[in-house]
């Protein structure tokens, strides 16, 4: 029998492991603790009290990265305790700011020029959602620049830091793989929101190079950073699809970002590893591109959008390791145990011959139940054994 | 002369150039070509059509659907103070807000844009749109239909809720109810009891479009 490393190796291979892995992508502390058996902390209460809010603020942005550190940990024990293979683990710089705009009173301001809302959902848990860009002109954008010259290397410092303590701590148990969450089409057009972004596109197109010149540079050392942990895998991303295509036609997107992803492809294969690329949407019309860009594997394929694990692994044969595709709009919220299973089922089937499929949802958010989780692996181990025969 | 002008609005806004499509409608204001400003609109409007139909066809993405929209959305903040009252009939009225929770607005003001370019009057209910407000907006505005959008898997439960009150305050049966969002599917659509779901602005338009010929 093969360990979690081997069996992932052997797959990235697009080689036949013992039985297919399984990938988790919990993040979400509310997760965590439903697994762990945490009791949450009431943070919520804590916030809605006026008296307390600037003390949590100020709590949240002098202990960051020990709080990021905090959730990945306990994300890695709870996948570990699921029976994961993987899981993803995250580092990214935020200022937590008092925004009166939003519900409880406080706004994530990120090193990208983002602002993301704080709330709770439906179950009450706290989520975070990307609102709007703080660099709506290109002013905006060269001042945002250089007022953070100094928090850009502490984003480059603290992610090798994040990512090296996550391995040593963890990687006996399960396979760490770092993932950039930032890419360079979010980061570029998402500071200063999609419709500005598109009418700079056409008309100051110099400035958009600079600013994706800029990005990919951030992102090439966001990345190296991650590779200090002496993972063998890194996840690298770019939200390129919505509901019905690619957010832009697949010439310009090569036009503007091609040879940033082939940089990008080139410093992973430098040092040996493997490059897996996760983009939300449907990217059917960009799957070539992605072979031609040089990334190992893809991850997400959101069912949601149209994506269909057997016509993706039509489509580009093995020239790229699939990761994902099981729902999180309704199959691993609240679907039933034999839906769950009837959708691993199909999932090995269409995708895990020959090697080169990895189960695993297709995103995460805080309220994928963890039962409906161990449903998945559960069933994972009892059809993903090689040869295949579902 | 006439019609190369609104050829250059029409194709001026095809080809993604915003320069040349605004001038031709700034010389159709300054009266410089004999040309209606309803004239002008309906070949917006033609335009549009056509890149509704080029974005159907996946031969243009998402990035020309809004930049396309914005030039129109422009030309016609130009021509619209100039229409006389009564010169273009309404197609109906349509009240659209993204769920409360959720404070995403791109597919819902592409929507509108849209929407409203094909003739609609659009009630922009704005984001985070609590239950009651989607409800007094059909009481108040009589719509012909209401659009929920939500980006979020954590707020889809929204659109059920508003739906349930338009039943319970029996305003069900005198509105249509369109949702869309990336978080949503025909199937989510289907149990939510709304009466269509549009996977992106174009279909949504024109399934509006057909309730409004009905």
């Amino acid at each position: 029998m093969m360990d979690f490393r081997q069996r992932i190796l052997t797959t990235l291979n697009h080689e036949e492991p013992d039985r297919v892995p399984v990938m988790g992508l919990i993040a979400e502390p509310a997760t965590s603790d439903r697994i762990l058996g945490k009791p949450p902390a009431d943070v919520v209460s804590m916030l809605r009290n006026p008296e307390l809010k600037g003390e949590i603020r100020d709590i949240m942005n002098s202990t960051w990265s020990d709080i990021l550190y905090g959730n990945f940990s306990d994300a890695l024990e709870a996948a570990i305790k699921l029976g994961f293979d993987a899981n993803w683990t995250i580092y990214t710089l935020m200022q937590v700011v008092e925004d009166p705009e939003f519900q409880l009173g406080l706004a994530l301001h990120d090193i990208w020029g983002r602002v993301w809302e704080m709330r709770t959902d439906a179950d009450g848990n706290i989520v975070v959602n990307y609102i709007r860009g703080l660099c709506p002109t290109e002013e905006d954008w060269h001042a945002w620049v250089e007022r953070n010259r100094p928090r850009f290397d502490e984003l480059i410092k603290n992610a090798a830091d994040h990512h090296t303590k996550l391995a040593d701590n963890y990687s006996d148990r399960i396979l760490p793989i770092g993932y950039t969450s930032t890419g360079i089409f979010e980061s570029s057009w998402q500071s200063m929101g999609f419709v500005n972004f598109i009418k700079f596109v056409y008309q100051k197109p110099d400035f958009v190079r600079k600013v994706i010149d800029f990005q990919t540079d951030l992102y090439m050392k966001y990345l190296d950073a991650i590779m200090k942990s002496e993972v063998d895998v890194v996840l690298g991303g770019d939200d390129l699809g919505q509901k019905t295509g690619p957010m832009m036609r697949p010439d310009l997107i090569e036009k503007l970002y091609g040879d940033s992803y082939r940089r990008i492809s080139e410093l992973v294969h430098k040092q040996n590893k493997k490059l897996i690329w996760h983009s939300c949407g449907n990217i059917y019309a960009l799957l070539d591109k992605f072979v031609e860009w040089g990334f190992d594997g893809i991850i997400t394929m959101e069912p949601t959008a149209g994506m269909e694990l057997g016509k993706v692994r039509e489509q580009v044969g093995h020239k790229l390791v699939l990761i994902g595709n099981l729902d999180v709009s309704y199959l691993l919220v609240r679907g039933t145990q034999q839906e769950v299973e009837d959708a691993v089922k199909k999932a090995i089937r269409d995708a895990a011959k020959g090697g080169g499929y990895i189960l695993s949802a297709s995103h995460s958010h805080s309220r994928v139940d963890p039962t409906r989780l161990e449903w998945m692996i559960e069933a994972a181990h009892k059809y993903g054994k090689y040869p295949i025969s579902v | 002369m006439a019609n190369g002008i609104l050829e250059q609005l029409k194709n001026g806004l095809l080809e993604l150039d915003r320069d040349s499509t605004v001038e031709a409608a700034n010389s159709i204001i300054r009266g410089d070509i004999s040309v209606s400003v309803k004239e002008a609109v309906d070949a917006v409007s033609d335009a549009l059509q056509i890149v509704g139909k080029r974005f159907q066809d996946g031969d243009w993405f998402l990035a020309e659907l809004v930049y396309s929209g914005e030039i129109a959305k422009e030309v016609m903040n130009l021509l619209s103070p100039l229409l006389e009252a009564g010169a273009t009939e309404s197609a109906g009225t349509v009240a659209v807000g993204t769920v409360a929770g959720d404070l995403h607005d791109l597919g819902k003001n592409i929507f509108i844009n849209y929407a409203k370019s094909a003739g609609f009057n659009m009630i922009d209910l704005g984001i985070d749109v609590p239950t009651q407000k989607f409800i007094d907006a059909v009481r108040e505005h009589k719509p012909l239909a209401l659009g929920m959008s939500c980006l979020l898997t954590s707020t889809d439960p929204e659109i059920g809720k508003v739906i349930e009150e338009l039943g319970r305050q029996n305003l069900r049966d005198k509105v249509k109810v369109i949702i869309g969002g990336a978080a949503l599917t025909e199937q989510f659509a289907q149990a939510a009891g709304a009466d269509a779901f549009a996977p992106d602005a174009v279909t949504g338009t024109d399934i509006i479009k057909q309730w409004s010929v009905a």
